[in-house]
């Protein structure tokens, strides 16, 4: 696309997984069939699809969570696929993941500050000073205050939480954030604050995301690029303009057609006089019993 | 997302030509409705004082988010708050029968016949241990007298009607056997297998994958129309509510802030707080990547019940007003007809009424 | 499911030869020389040294090893010094008391946990739960041993009301003709009434104290699943349709409760052993817990061993049973998904 991203900072090429299924493996399913893309450094990559498209164990491969069968993961001009243990470790240090449940990443018998500093501990950041210094600085960042930082995660809400678990990715500096449904566990108000802080957290820190996500206006508000999963396979894949004003695929179509209240503006020219006497009526009884109380 | 269409008309039922009698008696009057969980930290007070009335073949959609009293409201008209929730006060009338009160002889009669509950989870809500065709016949026997063979025959008359292909024979299989999507089909005909009055259904559709969604959402659509039940949709959806639902109530810290039609609620939202919803949400035609309005803040505790409006901390004219911080609102009319819990809403005939 | 059925048995067959391996080492490591235990006090060091030759004592691990085995393949679980008879013998004779005595502890624990938590939970007041789980506290702290010499000063020296540690019938009555060894059974088979009454209330107080441990063990975990399963959303789910407080937990709670015991029968076979190593003794049941008391005290190796490999491979055929059961019993694992 422009310069700057001429080596994309993660290739995926021709990545393949299937699981072995019933007595003695004679049936294989296959889960990720060929995937391919580039992710350029300071861009968002959504990687659509429904339960069961591939979206998940794809990212689970790039966090080396999983192996694949075969194909390339290439992170930094390093194919992650033959590291050895130690050679990923250090890896994984720049390769941050941000689950849905913020609830089950966060250990509840630690307190905040505690639970944001421990990958510093793992990676061998010796200085407690520099620890802390650290650890305020990226609550700070996600709007934690180092006071609130002293209680247990039980004790936030779930927007909050959300903030935490970004925190405990961010504090090592990675340079690829895997987000795993991020915002689909939140209630629509909390998911804009989170949305938003993602956003201003990458245009500042330079930051690159895999986006995993079903939500295709959370896509489509925060990914650069889509590529749209389904039944492993890749099916339709561009920038995030392309992807949705130029739909080529039927299985994307499938997919926007479905979301609800779009499918309605859709015949809403077709049935907008009906509308208007049904909603008429209903207020009316509505605003009957509202008067009682 | 806020259209050009023009402001409804002051809605009353006698203006156009008389009251319809299919729809005067409400099938379901709610009224004072207060529901409490007593837990280790103090009282939570999830309902509030909630009333409405629901008519035959309305389809209303409550909408809130987590911790707004939704789901405990919900819960509360079945009678079915889990412990240490309970029923504190006011009163819900099924088919013009009180059920507030009601012991668990009385409460299992009106629950599946006069009111069905579709729950969230579909992958949660049927005993595993038991095949789809056991729990379909006991749910049908519990109010009608019928013998298993007959009852077996219903049930699979049912499964084909909400769309589960061969139904006689996928009787016999277990839940686990079934995919989410089916499994909440079967989970909706076993809610209508009594033909109750009024279907409530709990985020029905939260679990489910997006196509499946819309399938489901369809069949939910289809359903009420053919057979003319009320539906109370819950959800944090608008664009369910926009779909399926002609009035809308909107929830927040267990009482109604706003009640209104869905086009009124669309075209001109009176509370900020329902403002503020609908700007959060992301129209996938048009998002671009950039800041998204966002409601600042998180919901209040409702353990307390502060004196003024519950939004007024989060609310972009209320935080600075010092009447809604000391001033609880009380519900008022606009001119679109839509009902209003606050002092500065916005009324679709000036900036703000 | 013929596969998991498959590699159960090979882990339960690799177990039960740990099992033979670890019993053997563990007795021959033990400090106290069972070749000078059996010589008496007064034996010569001749004597003792061509003891500990006759016994194989001298050869090396690997080769005494070699000879239990290929005895026990043969049949021959070896020769109790103690006692003078085969093991084989005193096993044949003392099993059956034992099993009488477990199963009927069994039953009694299982249906008094059952009944017990079940009435806890399904009053949903408070005090009946705490009483469970306070009588469950009791019988999970108090030593078996330690109950069953109160349990006999109380109820057969004070009150009179359960016969002494005098064994399994009283003394005079003869025993039913054999068909199990276990003399409830065979003299109902016989129809000898007065026969079957006697051994009953011969083996119902030490099978009560038998069953505590398992009982406090049992009553925990049912309330425990039960309690879960009242949150499941099917349970909601099926009183939403309409089904009252018995016939929801009758069909959609208890099977639930139910089927959470059957991992749990390994663990509460082991406390079965446990429990009537010291309550046989106590009670002077001849079976083989007293045999074991005995013979650990005798240093008699054959027997501790012969008793040490039957719990092994009990303990591992009981568990293995159960799994099947737990697969044959819930259909997510028996049919598989489509």
């Amino acid at each position: 696309m422009n310069i700057a991203s001429a080596t994309p900072l993660l290739r995926v090429e021709k990545l393949n997984k299937s699981y072995a299924k019933g007595i003695g493996g004679r049936h294989r399913t296959r889960i990720l069939r060929d995937v391919s893309f580039e992710l350029h450094r300071g861009q968002t990559l959504g990687l659509v699809g429904e339960s069961g498209s591939g979206k998940s164990t794809t990212a689970a491969c790039v966090m080396g969570l999983t192996a694949a069968d075969s194909g390339l993961i290439e992170f930094d001009g390093v194919d992650l696929t033959t590291l050895s243990k130690a050679g990923m470790r250090r890896m994984r240090r720049r390769i941050q993941m941000v689950f849905q449940d913020p609830n089950g990443s966060l250990d509840p018998r630690f307190t905040v500050a505690d639970l944001v500093e421990e990958p510093l501990i793992v990676h061998g950041v010796t200085d407690s000073a520099e620890r802390s210094r650290r650890v305020s600085e990226v609550l700070d960042r996600v709007g934690i205050s180092v006071k609130q930082a002293q209680r247990y995660p039980f004790a936030f809400s779930g927007g909050q939480r959300q903030r935490i678990a970004i925190a405990r990715a961010l504090v090592l500096n990675p340079d690829l954030v895997v987000l795993d449904e991020p915002v689909s566990a939140l209630d629509v108000s909390i998911q804009a604050q989170v949305l938003n802080l993602l956003s201003e957290l990458q245009d500042e820190l330079g930051l690159t995301y895999l986006f995993i996500v079903h939500d295709l206006a959370v896509a489509r508000l925060m990914s650069h690029d889509i590529a749209v999963m389904n039944a492993g396979e890749i099916v339709e894949a561009g920038t995030s303009a392309d992807v949705f004003d130029n739909t080529t695929h039927p299985y994307t179509r499938a997919l926007l057609d479905a979301v609800p209240g779009a499918r309605r503006r859709a015949a809403q020219n077709r049935t907008v006089a009906q509308q208007r006497t049904t909603a008429a009526l209903a207020t009316a009884g509505t605003a009957d019993a509202m008067e009682g109380m | 997302m806020q259209s050009n269409a023009p402001s409804l008309p002051v809605p009353r039922l006698t203006v156009d030509g008389g009251p319809d009698p299919e729809r005067n008696d409400p099938v379901l009057s709610v009224r004072g409705l207060r529901t409490d969980f007593e837990t280790a930290v103090g009282t939570v007070h999830a309902v509030r004082d909630v009333s409405f009335d629901l008519r035959k073949g309305q389809r209303l959609a409550i909408v809130g988010e987590s911790g707004s009293g939704k789901s405990a409201m919900a819960m509360s008209l079945m009678g079915l708050v889990p412990p240490p929730g309970r029923v504190v006060g006011g009163s819900v009338r099924l088919n013009g029968k009180e059920i507030v009160g009601l012991d668990d002889a009385g409460i299992s009669k009106v629950r599946g016949k006069d009111i069905g509950l579709v729950f969230q989870d579909p992958m949660a809500a049927l005993d595993p241990l038991k095949t789809i065709g056991s729990q379909f016949v006991e749910t049908i026997r519990v109010h009608q007298d019928v013998s298993v063979k007959a009852a077996r025959k219903m049930a699979a008359d049912l499964l084909g009607e909400v769309g589960v292909n061969d139904a006689a024979r996928r009787l016999s299989d277990y839940p686990h056997q079934y995919s989410g999507g089916m499994r909440q089909r079967v989970l909706i005909a076993m809610a209508i297998a009594n033909d109750p009055s009024v279907v409530v259904a709990d985020e029905p559709t939260t679990a489910l994958d997006v196509t499946t969604q819309a399938q489901v959402l369809d069949l939910l659509a289809k359903i009420c129309d053919e057979r003319g039940n009320a539906l109370v949709m819950i959800t944090h959806n608008l664009g369910i509510v926009e779909e399926l639902c002609d009035s809308v109530n909107v929830m927040y810290a267990g009482r109604f802030v706003e009640c209104t039609s869905t086009g009124a609620l669309f075209a001109s939202p009176g509370h900020p707080y329902s403002k503020a919803l609908l700007d959060c949400v992301i129209d996938p035609a048009t998002a671009r990547r950039g800041a998204l309005p966002a409601i600042p803040g998180s919901p209040p505790d409702l353990s307390v019940d502060e004196p003024g409006c519950p939004f007024a901390p989060r609310c972009p004219i209320g935080r600075d007003q010092e009447r809604c911080a000391v001033e609880r609102p009380q519900p008022r009319t606009l001119s679109n007809g839509a009902v209003v819990r606050c002092h500065f809403a916005y009324d679709p005939q000036g900036e703000t009424a | 499911m013929t596969s998991t059925v498959l590699k159960r048995l090979g882990v339960a067959l690799a177990t039960i030869f740990g099992a033979s391996i670890f019993t053997f080492v563990l007795l021959r490591k033990v400090p106290g020389d069972p070749a000078r235990a059996i010589a008496g006090d007064t034996a010569t060091e001749e004597t003792i040294a061509a003891l500990r030759k006759s016994m194989g004592l001298d050869d090396n691990l690997f080769v005494q090893y070699g000879n239990y085995m290929g005895s026990l393949l043969r049949g021959d679980f070896g020769f109790s010094y103690s006692t003078g008879n085969s093991v084989g013998t005193l096993l044949g004779q003392r099993l059956p008391a034992t099993l009488e005595l477990g199963l009927l502890s069994v039953i009694i624990a299982i249906v008094a946990a059952v009944l017990a938590a079940s009435f806890a939970v399904y009053s949903r007041r408070r005090w009946p739960d705490q009483a469970v789980r306070f009588a469950s506290s009791l019988a999970m702290g108090s030593p078996p041993f330690w109950i069953a010499l109160l349990a006999l000063m109380v109820f057969s020296i004070q009150l009179g009301i359960f016969p002494g540690p005098e064994g399994r019938l009283s003394p005079g009555m003869l025993k039913p003709p054999n068909v199990t060894g276990m003399f409830t059974v065979d003299s109902l088979l016989a129809g000898r009434w007065g026969t079957f009454a006697n051994a009953a209330w011969h083996l119902l107080l030490p099978a009560t104290i038998v069953a505590l441990g398992p009982f406090a063990f049992l009553s925990r975990l049912y309330r425990n699943q039960l309690r879960g399963t009242l949150r499941e959303t099917f349970v909601a789910v099926s009183q939403s349709h309409g089904l009252r407080r018995f016939p929801v937990y009758n069909r959609h709670v208890a099977p639930h409760g139910l089927l959470s015991l059957l991992p749990a029968a390994s663990l509460l076979f082991a406390d079965l052993l446990a429990g009537s190593l010291l309550v046989e003794k106590v009670f002077g049941w001849p079976g083989i817990g007293s045999m074991t008391a005995d013979a650990i005290i005798q240093k008699d190796f054959a027997v501790v061993q012969a008793v040490l490999l039957l719990a092994a491979v009990l303990y591992v055929v009981v568990s293995l049973l159960a799994d099947i059961l737990m697969t044959a019993a819930d259909p997510r694992t028996r049919v598989g998904a489509r």
